[in-house]
């Protein structure tokens, strides 16, 4: 019967399998590793994390290693003698309760001297940042230099960051994996979390994420931040405080061809758009993004490579989109458009006070990488189909379709308040592709 | 020792000792042996049906950008699965226990309240399928098993998913309170003659800490639940973050009894082990008494510790800190249960049946969840830690190497005393070794793929983030498992059909309800026994017999006594606790309607109320008994 007892076998080769694997993850890049001394508050957590595996490890091999000897030592044959009944040993019960409890002794002392080093006041000077949690993105706010943008988040190496943390609706949970611990954002609470990217670090860009559970898209509601030399924040600032120039400058060229711009003058137009597109100021600063290549350089996993749901590729079906439009959108035409966006976006980069908007804030879009929440790449085809049907490119997504005739899958019905054919959204796209 | 229990004889010719059959005997039945059964069965279906959450979950995750299922079905089949393994599966495995084996461990003919036995079950059934069923409509529950206010409230959750939830959790909170109340009671008033609380057997011991457990934790739920119900159905405002509510309030209730939930899943299972050892070492229990005192420290301790669920709402440094300590405390009584089981049997002589297997098993993965519990306990690690795979895997180690594996272990130990034949032990070697490696496989790389940054509870995740393969590897691991379970439900449908016969006592264990036949007839024992040991089976003399010892070549050879004969008084069937049930599931049914139509609401919540009122009365007037 021994010799017909095949699972144990099957066991060994199982073992073997899943060794293999495990040298094979060896190989992998981890980009949103937590064990990364990239601050000065991760660098803390990992020398705490490194005490618990390795007393860790030490209890684990020792119970496994006891049990296995106990295993093999007093296994049953023919020949056993019957046990002593034992029934105890106040000695070795002492013994196993005692030395637990110094191990834990070792952990605990480190715990909670990092507990209140960690949880510490931020020092004055810090870079204040509001990080406001929304179903299903993040609204980021710069109050010493009264800027409000939207998913992606800069900041510079060396300085001390000190975050207050909000929410407008549920639970959200703001996560920085290379930099540190989550720290949730709590319904009217304001909580705080701060760190100091450190000194030596490149330029780089890091994931975000919400790690809350906090409805229909919460895989969705990523970010990304750019650790930025100080120079290079300085120039992000300064074009992100100065209100986005609808100007001549010529715009990236959308697949295609460049769409026309009309110049200057347009933003003088008194409709309702422009009343939104501050006036152009004459010598407005550089405008300054963390240059694409880089990240695809350093990190290369921060660009998103979510596909495009099904059925949007050609006109005919949900949320398709017709590509050669967009070679011929205009962004003077798209502006004039755009005050529908109005409804729910800002348009202006300055903070309002005691208000936070709908969605997120538009004022230089086109100097972010990423859409919806860190989920699609920032370029033409995705935008235009974002903005004609948004809730089949995320679900659960709070902005209604804007294409004509469009289904909102969140209601299963046809949306009454898209009015916009494929070649009016190809505008528009054009004139927010312009925002820098 | 223990002679009484060998006091009652063979009575008449051959002709098996029969219980009757039919549906209606199931429907009214309110011997707990066999509402042990319907336990068992309810929760080893509801189990599959977690499992079967968890395969399209695990199918979904298996590579960056999955299709399977949409955002809102994922987030209904995660909320489902956790909820559905927590009530519908494990606490209901560990009742079945209750059930079968507490009256028989302590010499007692049945539970203190029969028919409050009865209602237990069948509310739990009810419950079950009110928060089942809307799974096939795509109308399942959706805010996570732990149902954090404000998503689970009107504002943000306005369909009926969360309403199934609020409603089916305070049905099942019924049937566990109901129970606990009863066994607490049997435990203190029904022991034979002689059975101090020390001498009670370690899993009668663990039963007993759970119930005070239950008994104390499901009315903070109960509160809980109360508040959100009357938020989302009258417009209160405790969650109703518009007026200024505090989320932390649902917080801190919600893991005052989640918490403690985690010990009542676990400590059953720990019980089952303590028993399985010793019984195939051949050695008693290494240190009885601390074995019992570590039980009810972390029973008592488990009650200090909720707000580790918490470390990253910002309580500060002082709550993290006295938190994060109580919560390193409680390893320690932990940690000398798992020396104590290598103990018992260090130096014994040990028998691998796949009982013993999947006893060992526990002790083995168990100490890996219990390790990477104390990782976060500390609460700096905790934040990187918390609401990733990380803590994913830390407690499918705790609940399915913990809980899951005692309660297999409990299943092929005691299957031959509920059933009266063996499982197969060759399947069974499948079934546990498919389940060992499955479970290592699965849960093993989620340490890492949480240390590396993935999340809890996504529906998705894009390529390249380094989380690709340990996703594969779990899900293969899911699969593995899916076909060792697969493979014990054939062993046990073959085995309860057709398995090898059992004698009263097939492994040699010491404790009295293996002094019966297998199946123990309805009355147990035939006469009360007097129990001067804790082991009364290892301390009888040369010579000395059991209760109508069968032997697999008896089979069906000797004749039991019905209780008739013997002049034993059993309580009568009635199908009132269940009317009883039905009626109280049906009025909270009535909530559903609410926002669209109160008539409809109140006219069946009046009759329901009618019905589960009618039927209690019904049942107290019956007698429990016939009249002598």
């Amino acid at each position: 019967m021994v010799g017909m007892f095949r699972p144990r076998r099957f066991a060994s080769v199982a073992l073997l399998g899943a060794l293999a694997l495990g040298l094979a993850a060896c190989s992998t890049v981890y980009p949103n590793t937590t064990f990364g001394h990239n601050s000065d508050y991760n660098a803390s957590i990992d020398a705490l994390w490194d005490k618990l595996l390795f007393l860790g490890t030490i209890v684990f091999v020792g119970v496994e290693v006891a049990l296995i000897y106990v295993i093999f030592r007093y296994r049953r044959r023919p020949d056993s003698p019957q046990p002593k009944p034992v029934h105890g040993s106040t000695t070795l019960e002492i013994a196993w309760t005692i030395i637990p409890a110094l191990v834990l002794i070792v952990v605990a002392i480190p715990t909670v001297k990092t507990i209140f080093r960690t949880q510490a006041k931020a020092p004055a000077d810090a870079l204040q940042v509001e990080a406001i949690g929304h179903q299903w993105w993040w609204e980021f706010r710069y109050p010493q230099y009264n800027i409000v943008t939207a998913n992606e988040l800069y900041l510079p190496i060396g300085r001390t960051v000190s975050f207050q943390l909000k929410t407008v609706d549920v639970l959200h949970s703001f996560w920085i994996p290379a930099m540190g611990g989550k720290r949730d954002l709590v319904t009217n609470r304001i909580n705080y979390m701060w760190f100091t990217p450190d000194d030596s670090l490149p330029s780089m860009a890091v994931n975000g994420a919400c790690a809350e559970f906090c409805g229909t898209s919460h895989a969705n509601m990523r970010f990304r931040t750019y650790l930025v030399k100080l120079a290079e924040f300085e120039m992000w600032r300064k074009n992100q405080e100065t209100e986005p120039a609808f100007t001549g400058v010529v715009p990236p060229p959308p697949p295609a061809a460049p769409a026309p711009v009309k110049g200057a003058k347009v933003a003088a137009k008194p409709d309702s758009a422009a009343a939104a597109v501050a006036p152009v100021v004459a010598d407005r600063p550089p405008v300054w993004m963390f240059p694409a290549d880089q990240i695809e350089a350093k990190f290369g996993y921060t660009i998103p490579k979510t596909p495009i749901p099904g059925d949007s590729v050609g006109t005919g079906a949900l949320n398709g989109f017709d590509d050669a439009l967009l070679a011929n959108g205009d962004a003077t035409r798209g502006k004039n458009s755009a005050g529908v966006c109005l409804a729910c976006h800002q348009f202006s980069t300055k903070i309002m006070p005691g208000f936070s908007p709908l969605a997120p804030n538009l004022a230089h879009i086109a100097s972010r990488h990423t859409i919806g929440a860190g989920l699609y790449p920032n370029d033409a085809r995705h935008l235009a189909r974002w903005i004609k049907n948004s809730g089949h490119m995320k679900p659960g997504s709070k902005m209604y379709p804007i294409g004509k005739g469009q289904m909102d899958v969140n209601t299963g019905k046809v949306s009454t308040m898209g009015m916009y054919t494929d070649a009016q959204i190809a505008d528009i796209v054009a004139y927010l592709q312009v925002l820098k | 020792m223990a002679t009484s229990v060998a006091a009652h004889h063979h009575v008449g010719a051959a002709a098996q000792y029969q219980e009757e059959n039919g549906i209606w005997s199931w429907l009214t039945t309110v011997d707990h042996k066999r509402i042990g059964k319907l336990y068992l069965v309810s929760a080893l279906i509801f189990f599959i049906v977690g499992g079967l959450e968890a395969a399209v979950l695990r199918t979904q995750l298996i590579g960056p950008n999955g299709k399977l299922v949409s955002a809102e079905m994922f987030n209904q089949l995660f909320t489902m699965h956790g909820t559905t393994m927590i009530f519908l599966a494990v606490m209901p495995m560990s009742a079945a226990f209750f059930n079968f084996l507490i009256p028989l461990q302590i010499g007692a003919r049945d539970v203190a309240f029969p028919r409050l036995n009865a209602f237990s079950y069948w509310i739990y059934l009810f419950g079950g399928l009110l928060i089942t069923a809307p799974i096939f409509f795509g109308m399942a529950p959706n805010g996570g098993w732990f149902g954090y206010a404000p998503l689970s409230t009107r504002a943000f959750s306005p369909q009926h998913n969360m309403d199934f939830w609020v409603l089916g959790l305070q049905i099942l909170g019924i049937s566990s309170l109901a129970a606990a109340f009863n066994f607490i009671t049997t435990i203190i008033n029904l022991r034979a003659p002689g059975m101090t609380l020390m001498r009670m057997p370690i899993f009668t011991w663990m039963s007993f800490v759970v119930q005070f457990l239950v008994a104390l934790a499901f009315p903070v739920i109960t509160v809980a639940l109360i508040f959100l119900q009357f938020d989302r159905f009258f417009g209160t405002r405790f969650y109703d973050i518009a007026k200024g509510a505090d989320p932390l309030l649902w917080q801190h209730l919600f893991w005052v009894f989640g918490h403690p939930e985690v010990y009542i899943l676990i400590l059953p299972a720990f019980g089952l082990v303590s028993e399985v050892l010793p019984t195939f070492s051949r050695k008693p229990l290494f240190g009885y008494p601390v074995m019992v005192y570590s039980g009810i420290l972390i029973g008592f301790l488990g009650f200090g510790v909720w707000a580790h669920h918490m470390f990253s709402v910002g309580m500060g440094p002082i709550a993290d800190a006295i938190f994060s300590l109580t919560t390193m405390l409680i390893a320690i009584p932990t940690g000398v249960k798992i020396f104590n089981w290598l103990a018992t049997m260090w130096g014994g002589n040990l028998r691998f049946t796949v009982a013993m297997k999947f006893a060992i098993a526990l002790v083995a993965l168990f100490t890996c969840g219990g390790i990477s519990g104390v990782m976060h306990s500390s609460p700096p690690a905790d934040l990187q830690q918390t609401d990733t795979y990380f803590v994913v895997a830390h407690f499918h180690y705790v609940l399915f190497g913990g809980s899951i594996m005692g309660l297999f272990a409990g299943i092929y130990y005691y299957f031959p005393k509920i059933t009266g034949r063996f499982m197969s032990e060759k399947w069974g070697n499948w079934h546990f070794w498919l389940s060992v490696i499955g479970m290592n496989l699965t849960f093993f790389p989620m340490h890492l793929s949480g240390l590396y940054g993935m999340p809890r509870r996504i529906y998705t995740y894009d390529v390249g983030q380094g989380w690709e393969l340990f996703n594969k590897m779990s899900t293969i691991g899911t699969y593995i498992i899916m076909l060792g379970t697969l493979i014990g439900g054939i062993n046990l449908i073959r085995s309860w059909r057709s398995g090898k016969i059992a004698s009263s006592n097939p492994w040699g264990a010491a404790t009295l309800e293996w002094a019966m036949p297998s199946p123990p007839p309805e009355y147990n024992f035939a006469e009360i026994p007097l129990v001067k040991s804790r082991y009364p089976l290892w301390n009888m003399k040369e010579g000395q017999t059991l209760v109508h010892e069968t032997t697999s070549e008896e089979e069906g050879g000797i004749r039991i006594p019905s209780a008739k004969e013997l002049h034993i008084t059993l309580p009568n069937p009635t199908i009132w606790p269940l009317y009883c049930a039905a009626g109280i599931v049906w009025m909270f049914c009535g909530m559903l309607f609410m926002e669209t139509s109160t008539a409809t609401a109140l006219g069946v919540m009046m009759s329901g109320a009618a019905v589960w009122i009618g039927s209690l009365y019904k049942w107290l007037t019956t007698p429990l008994e016939d009249a002598h």
